[in-house]
């Protein structure tokens, strides 16, 4: 609702970002402490293993979980400062409401209960039903994001629920389900170590999934050759075999010129396209004015380069391609993502020993979280919420009646527009920040303005929940059990090391408490994680994400369960496609015609520069947690503009000086720093920051038309430098989103 | 009391070209409880400006180490295991004699305290028979501790060597450095 | 014993032996002809007598360590070079900030430096105390025509006068058990850490660490036992504590060269070092070739150069430059530019 009750400055004070230090002798009983307790980094799709220390309810450090199989102690820099966010200043202890002019004041559960659920229905009552809108996240658990689609469906009767999954891997989603009927990477990770080529596409795997760079290493201890598509030179494409330093949004004409060049040398595996795909005619087609110098021309590599990466996967015997981001974020994610798959398809290597493909999936519980739970068009089991048979099946276990259960809603994007429209009037987030994440995000603050009524749940005030009439003080990853779902389909246990601090509460018993106050608690009576767990298998049981035979007890004896997994004496499944049983309806894999076609705002006259973003090692998606803790604050204090000394030299511009970017839909400055190791055409700034360090109002709204992914990835900017230098990066505070 | 379960089967490897600059070894090294919150660990760009490329730098624990033998207050000694201490804390005067005279670039001095700290191998680790926290943590394992046949059946195709050349002076190191297969030195200048 | 001998530094025997004569000499300069001298401590004096002839043996041999003479003689010639007075104030700070209140150990937290100061000057005060006395240096005598009016006298001369029972002489003569409160309250705190901190469970020694702690702990309380005995049981235990509490002191006195307290006469070095820095830094920085950021001195690095150089180190490099030219980031980077080229040329970043 409205603008921030009072200065921003009043809020950063009260409720931070502030930097947190580990005292200089640890903290109390570090170093003999009560309990280790063995679950998972919150952050990011690997889910390493680590032990929690803990102190009388406090966490107080870690110790490496050497057993571990897949991190068997490793650790990026956010693991290894995680729980620097229990004992934080900033943790919201009791449930705040908005008070004008003076911030936030702590009330009682039961002043923050009632006037949201009257909020709800008043504005239901008034507007209809789907005018209140739930956004959540996938640093959820399985329990709490198969609760929030219920809570959504069941207890708020709203079709608009939808998730941060949608800025992440939904592009992937959305391809690996038409190519394969099924969204999940197809080998575990243990099948890179003797790939004879890997190529990683638009993912920079060393600043974002530190801890698979090792499995990429060995690999290449093996004798692989690594071939790195990406518009920089990231510490992974530093000593690749291949770099093809692509120009950003010209993936699926790379993709598609390989495509071509593996069937101009009948580099192909035709038996397996014969007898276990569909549309390879098709997807070919798509590509067969492609030539060399087209290929140089559009995407910017040389074209013996891709020749050369083309020639490595064509004559290889074994092999993976993994993407990220790089490749979804664009508003042909879908298109970039199948012009992938359709390389791997023509060469037959899937679903053997080494012979792999998938999305690393970027958040903790990406992968559990698109399957069960908060996605606008979904139901658990990676179920279809227009499908009437899924419908049907849902309904029964949540038991309601099929004809009360909402339809497809509208995407995280949409639904913001929605409310800028004012269409929507409600809106409840759990573990989301928009005004940090998604993309235009002044227009994303002038929706949240229009707001009758907003309740977020967090445990940090983020830059979004300075906007709400009411915070619920939710809890942190250690605080609640749960399972999560690796990027690569292993099902993991998280263990509580403490209870919530204070009067905060379980995110869980948030929830369950407002479906009772709704009215709907009879479908909400869970007695701990693991009764929510045993309605989910059932909940997903015969889908393709099936977890029927996956239990607590499975997943501990085992280090993690691999899904499907439909039957209790099902082993899991490691590796996808073994059989060759594809889950489309054809039972064949599917190539993809991806012809291409220009990304939605392309270079001009006006803004000649190409723009794209990314993150940086130290910190997370936005920043809600990352920046907070010191350490990783004070080793990338601040965004910086990342351009080449050639077009730095056109504009004038010096190491560290302030430069202006601007966009169609804003500006901002950021201090420059002149690198050879990023195109001369494109310029970099990475996105965890909010207020006017935000990169995020720079870019551009536009959605995939499948997937509904924003194009974070590619826009077009000009650069007007300021002739200041920045001053000294500590003295930026960028951390704190003013 | 020091700790007899220091395994001497074990040592240390570092091949700084596997390094992607996470600083995950800057933040574990942290958790060490001999420095107190303080990183002995040293890691950054080696020229950011033309590369990404990183390097990473322990303690080398030398066989004879210049930093012990420039300390003008004997702060500064090795162990029965090879390990070459920080500065005694009762000794130490803070004058920066290791800190510049090391060849590896490693002491460093924490000026308010006036006193030279540098990596012990993790020796509260170590010495209880566990892995020093960089190279357990380290996602790339561009920092690896443990044994030679470890290693070697790791890695077939590089050669640790320990033995380094700075101009004329030879130095000869515990920690070992991954170099091309058949290498026997490395030669810095 | 011959062999022994022959091992022992001359220069530094000699002036140990000096040093120790020096101290003889003046107890009897202080204690006219030992007139004052309080026969029952001549235990202390014998223990005070080998500290003395210890530490300045190990002092001198200490000293002539070529990084340790460098900073001696570098010390001394700035002290008294034409900028004497600024160095002299400049030395008189340090030796406040960090000899006597030893600031430096505040930033590694607050409680260790608590405990510190507080052991170290309690040590401090009652070394300032006890030296005297033990010397013969200092008497007290009733004044004439008085039995409650006390007089101090320094060297032989009364320097000043105090009634018995007012708080001045309840303070003085109660002197020594606040040290003794202070060092143990100091070596507890210190104690503790070493029992809770695991940092320093893993590096400690019992001989290096606990020894020090223990034995002014037991130089403490027997010290305040010897108080206890003659304010609450009437001298009836004198015997045996004082006895205990001179086994004590004599001990710390013996291994006083030797252990853990050396490093009370090597922390003046920390004077010099800062000296030797503000100097060097007046003289000009050196510029490191890698990163072009200034590093250290010039003097130091010149300096360092000549000292390795002393001790079988030569850093040359064929082009007549040195590696101790480049500063710490510099020579990390050098070496991994060194390893890069050495993958690059094998064809190989991995294997």
């Amino acid at each position: 609702m409205a603008k921030l009750p009072t200065s921003v400055e009043n809020i950063i004070d009260k409720h931070g970002p502030h930097k947190n230090f580990t005292p200089v002798d640890g903290y109390k009983g570090t170093h003999e402490p009560d309990a280790l307790v063995k679950t998972h980094c919150c952050f990011c799709g690997m889910q390493c293993g680590i032990q929690l220390k803990v102190k009388e309810n406090k966490v107080v450090g870690f110790e490496p979980w050497m057993e571990f199989p897949f991190n068997e102690g490793r650790l990026c820099p956010k693991g290894v400062q995680r729980y620097l966010q229990n004992n934080h200043p900033d943790r919201i202890l009791s449930p705040l409401q908005r008070v004008e002019g003076k911030g936030f004041e702590p009330i009682g559960w039961d002043a923050a209960m009632d006037r949201t659920v009257n909020e709800i229905k008043r504005i239901q009552r008034d507007y209809g039903n789907d005018a209140f809108g739930m956004l959540s996240g996938v640093s959820l658990t399985n329990e709490k994001s198969y609760m929030v689609g219920k809570f959504a469906r069941v207890a708020l009767k709203t079709a608009n629920l939808d998730y941060n999954g949608r800025l992440c891997m939904v592009s992937a989603g959305a391809g690996n389900k038409k190519a394969f009927g099924l969204d999940r990477i197809s080998n575990n990770w243990s099948d890179l170590k003797h790939a004879e080529v890997i190529i990683i596409a638009g993912t920079n795997i060393s600043e974002t999934f530190p801890t698979l760079t090792h499995y990429i290493w060995q690999a290449r201890d093996n004798g692989a050759k690594l071939i790195v598509v990406d518009p920089r030179v990231t510490p992974i494409a530093r000593t690749a075999d291949l770099h093809l330093p692509i120009k950003p949004g010209t993936d699926s004409a790379l993709f598609g010129m390989i495509l071509k060049i593996l069937a101009d040398n009948d580099w192909l595996d035709h038996d397996f396209i014969d007898n276990h795909t569909s549309g390879f005619e098709e997807a070919l087609d798509a590509v067969k004015d492609y030539d060399l110098d087209w290929a140089q021309e559009t995407t910017g590599i040389n074209k013996d380069l891709i020749l050369q990466a083309a020639t490595l996967w064509g004559k290889a015997s074994t092999s993976f391609l993994l993407h990220a981001r790089g490749i979804e974020h664009h508003t042909k994610g879908v298109d970039n993502v199948v012009s992938c798959i359709n390389i791997v398809l023509a060469t037959g290597r899937i679903g053997r020993p080494y012979c792999g493909y998938g999305t690393i999936t970027g958040q903790g519980n990406g992968q559990g979280g698109r399957e069960h739970g908060h996605k606008c068009d979904q139901l658990p089991g990676n179920r279809d919420i227009t499908n009437p048979e899924h419908r049907k099946y849902i309904a029964d276990v949540w038991g309601i009646d099929e004809k009360d259960m909402p339809g497809k809603g509208l995407s995280a994007y949409e639904l913001i527009e929605a409310i800028h429209r004012g269409e929507i009037k409600g809106l409840i987030t759990i573990c989301f920040n928009p005004l940090v994440s998604l993309p235009n995000n002044n227009f994303v603050r002038e929706a949240l303005e229009k707001l009758e009524y907003y309740v977020a749940i967090d445990f940090f005030l983020n830059e979004t929940a300075r906007h709400a009439d009411v915070i619920m003080a939710g809890s942190l990853h250690e605080e609640e059990e749960g399972t999560v779902t690796t990027a690569e389909g292993r099902v993991v246990k998280i263990n509580a090391a403490v209870t919530p601090p204070d009067n905060a509460r379980r995110d869980g018993d948030i929830i369950m408490e407002l479906a009772h106050r709704l009215g709907a608690g009879d479908k909400f009576n869970f007695e701990n994680s693991e009764a929510i767990f045993n309605e989910l298998r059932v909940a997903s049981k015969g889908g393709t994400a099936d977890y029927y035979g996956i239990t607590y007890e499975k997943i501990v004896n085992n280090m993690g369960i691999f899904w499907p997994c439909p039957s209790l004496d099902h082993p899991g499944t490691p590796r996808l496609w073994e059989d060759k049983k594809f889950r489309t309806p054809d039972g064949k894999a599917h190539f993809n015609a991806a012809p291409f076609r220009p990304s939605s705002e392309v270079v001009d006259k006006e803004y000649p520069v190409v723009l794209t973003t990314g993150r940086v090692v130290s910190q997370y998606l936005s920043g809600t947690q990352t920046r907070r803790i010191g350490k990783l604050v004070d080793q990338y204090p601040e965004p910086l503009l990342e351009i080449h000394p050639k077009l730095a030299y056109q504009y004038g511009i010096k190491e560290r000086e302030l430069v202006k970017v601007i966009t169609r839909r804003g500006e901002a400055l950021f201090p420059a720093q002149l690198v050879e190791t990023i195109r001369e055409d494109t310029v970099f700034i990475p996105y965890h920051w909010g207020g006017v360090h935000s990169a995020n109002q720079l870019t551009i709204g536009t959605l995939d038309p499948v997937s509904k992914i924003p194009e974070f990835k590619v826009c077009a900017c000009k650069l007007d430098p300021t002739g200041k230098l920045a001053p000294h990066p500590s003295e930026s505070n960028a951390y704190q989103s003013n | 009391m020091p700790n007899t379960k220091y395994d001497q089967q074990m040592e240390f490897f570092v091949d700084m070209q596997r390094c992607i600059g996470c600083h995950a070894c800057e933040m574990a090294c942290a958790e060490c409880e001999t420095n107190g919150q303080e990183s002995m660990i040293h890691i950054h760009y080696v020229d950011r400006a033309v590369t990404t490329q990183t390097t990473v730098q322990v303690c080398m624990h030398c066989e004879d180490p210049a930093c012990a033998n420039v300390c003008p207050a004997d702060a500064i000694s090795k162990d029965d295991f090879g390990v070459v201490h920080t500065a005694n804390t009762a000794r130490c005067i803070g004058c920066s004699n290791c800190v510049l005279a090391c060849p590896f670039g490693v002491p460093q001095k924490n000026e308010a305290a006036e006193l030279m700290m540098k990596c012990n191998m993790c020796y509260d680790r170590t010495s209880a028979g566990k892995k020093p926290m960089c190279a357990t943590v380290c996602p790339t394992q561009a920092l690896f501790y443990g044994t030679r046949e470890e290693i070697q059946k790791m890695r077939p195709n590089s050669t640790p060597v320990n033995k380094f050349f700075f101009g004329m002076q030879e130095v000869n190191t515990k920690v070992n450095i991954m170099m091309p297969k058949g290498s026997t030195h490395l030669k810095v200048h | 014993m011959y062999r022994l001998i022959k091992t022992l530094n001359r220069t530094a025997l000699i002036k140990a032996i000096i040093a120790a004569l020096a101290v003889i000499i003046i107890v009897f300069i202080g204690s006219r002809n030992l007139q004052h001298f309080d026969a029952a401590l001549i235990a202390y004096l014998f223990g005070t007598v080998f500290a003395v002839f210890g530490v300045a043996y190990r002092y001198s041999v200490w000293v002539q360590r070529p990084p340790t003479r460098l900073y001696w003689r570098r010390s001394w010639q700035f002290l008294l070079s034409k900028d004497f007075a600024q160095y002299a104030f400049h030395s008189t700070k340090l030796f406040f900030r960090n000899i006597m209140l030893q600031r430096h150990i505040y930033p590694r937290g607050r409680m260790r430096w608590w405990g510190h100061f507080m052991l170290a000057t309690g040590c401090l005060i009652a070394f300032a105390v006890t030296i005297p006395l033990t010397f013969g240096w200092v008497h007290f005598t009733l004044e004439a025509g008085s039995d409650t009016t006390y007089t101090a006298n320094f060297f032989g001369f009364p320097v000043s006068q105090f009634e018995l029972g007012s708080p001045i002489a309840f303070a003085t003569f109660h002197a020594l058990v606040w040290c003794s409160v202070l060092v143990t309250i100091g070596a507890v705190i210190m104690l503790k850490r070493r029992l809770t901190h695991g940092g320093m469970i893993a590096t400690q020694t019992f001989e290096g660490d606990w020894l020090p702690l223990i034995l002014l702990i037991a130089i403490s309380i027997t010290g305040l036992g010897i108080s206890y005995d003659y304010t609450f049981l009437q001298g009836r235990t004198h015997q045996f504590m004082s006895v205990t509490h001179a086994i004590t002191v004599i001990l710390f006195l013996i291994w006083m060269p030797f252990g853990k307290f050396f490093h009370i006469f090597q922390r003046l070095a920390q004077v010099g070092a800062n000296i030797y820095k503000v100097e060097g830094t007046r003289r000009g920085l050196a510029k490191c070739p890698h990163t072009q950021q200034d590093f250290a001195s010039q003097l130091h690095v010149n300096d360092l150069k000549d000292v390795t150089k002393d001790l079988g180190f030569d850093f040359t490099l064929e082009d007549g430059r040195s590696h101790l030219d480049y500063s710490p980031e510099g020579k990390r980077s050098a070496l991994a530019k060194a390893h890069f080229q050495a993958r690059k040329d094998a064809g190989h970043f991995f294997g």
